[in-house]
């Protein structure tokens, strides 16, 4: 199994993955989005509301702010060794305070841990006009994206099968494959179709190019032939921001082998029972 | 108010409302505005192109 990075910055990642099943590469999506935990603001405590918004619909806003996570620092509240009491170890309390006429933003949520911030400072959460007031105190936990979407560091994350494009000795040249995709991949060089230079990533898969070519009267067959390799996959993971796109997938994989040994452990412990 | 994030990928979109109503009030092709605010999805496009800002008007109801 190879991953070979196209793009990777804090934001991005674009790899393929080869030498791998679907299976794999799904579970590696799905670890990715479900079970990658990062901080999210879970419970709020609002002692003065006189803005136009419910309290739930500000909590929901609120609850909806990426936070900057460090997961070394954190671990899950069930986990911690506090027992649920609450420490700096799996809970951050931020407090907000401000009076109108304005607009509130995430930035006027104050951290009582420097490093744990939100990571935008511009979010909106609601209007304040004169004489209107907020004062809120919200504590972010650690949790996973199968419990609530806020809680999933992953914007679009997902893959596709590689695609193989083949381009037969029947091909003319004529050019319609060419203006009937809508990616752009195919280009007419001398009398024959090729993809264009590093663009295959782009194609689609959605073979309008084979029918467009048998439209034209070549036969039964088209001469352009849209295949996938069914090892090789493209990947995208897209971070919200509160954990690096590199990290996500670190974690993403750290979580499948974590449970391929829980399976062994277990599967160890059934036959140990029936000898 | 308009949404924290896109109800279907989850990007954070309600930073660029303010910039996008100043540039289509000011009469640019809301196309050209989320193409250079980097929303690629028509997802997160729908979001600001569809948004009613409401909460002027819920101000004497309070």
């Amino acid at each position: 199994m190879e991953i070979v990075f196209g793009r990777l910055d804090d934001s991005i990642a674009r790899f393929t993955l080869s030498g791998a099943s679907e299976a794999f590469a799904n579970a590696l999506r799905r670890s990715m989005i479900g079970e990658v935990p990062t901080l999210a603001i879970e419970d709020v405590r609002i002692y003065d509301n006189t803005s136009v918004l419910f309290d739930e619909m500000l909590a929901h806003r609120i609850g909806m702010i990426p936070i900057k996570t460090d997961l070394s620092r954190f671990v899950r509240r069930e986990a911690c060794k506090c027992e649920g009491a609450g420490c700096p170890h799996c809970q951050v309390t931020f407090t907000l305070t401000v009076e109108g006429p304005g607009m509130v933003t995430s930035g006027d949520l104050v951290s009582e841990d420097p490093m744990t911030v939100p990571v935008d400072t511009n979010i909106p959460l609601v209007k304040l006009w004169e004489d209107q007031k907020l004062v809120i105190e919200a504590v972010a936990y650690l949790n996973t994206g199968t419990e609530h979407a806020k809680w999933q560091s992953t914007i679009a994350c997902g893959y596709k099968q590689y695609p193989v494009i083949e381009v037969t000795d029947q091909c003319d040249g004529c050019g319609m494959c060419v203006d009937e995709c809508p990616r752009n991949v195919l280009e007419v060089k001398g009398q024959t179709v090729r993809v264009v230079e590093g663009k295959i990533e782009a194609c689609s898969l959605c073979k309008l190019c084979e029918k467009a070519c048998i439209g034209t009267g070549i036969g039964e067959d088209s001469a352009i032939n849209i295949d996938s390799d069914r090892t090789k996959y493209l990947f995208i993971v897209e971070s919200d921001g509160s954990i690096p796109a590199q990290q996500i997938i670190e974690e993403g994989l750290r979580y499948i082998r974590k449970r391929s040994d829980e399976i062994i452990e277990s599967l160890q412990e059934i036959s140990m029972e029936g000898q | 108010m308009i949404p924290v994030r896109c109800f279907t990928c989850g990007k954070v979109i309600s930073t660029v409302w303010d910039e996008f109503k100043e540039r289509k009030a000011a009469g640019e092709d809301p196309k050209e505005i989320l193409d250079s605010l980097g929303l690629e999805r028509y997802c997160c496009r729908r979001m600001l192109l569809s948004h009613k800002e409401i909460i002027d008007e819920l101000y004497p109801y309070q």
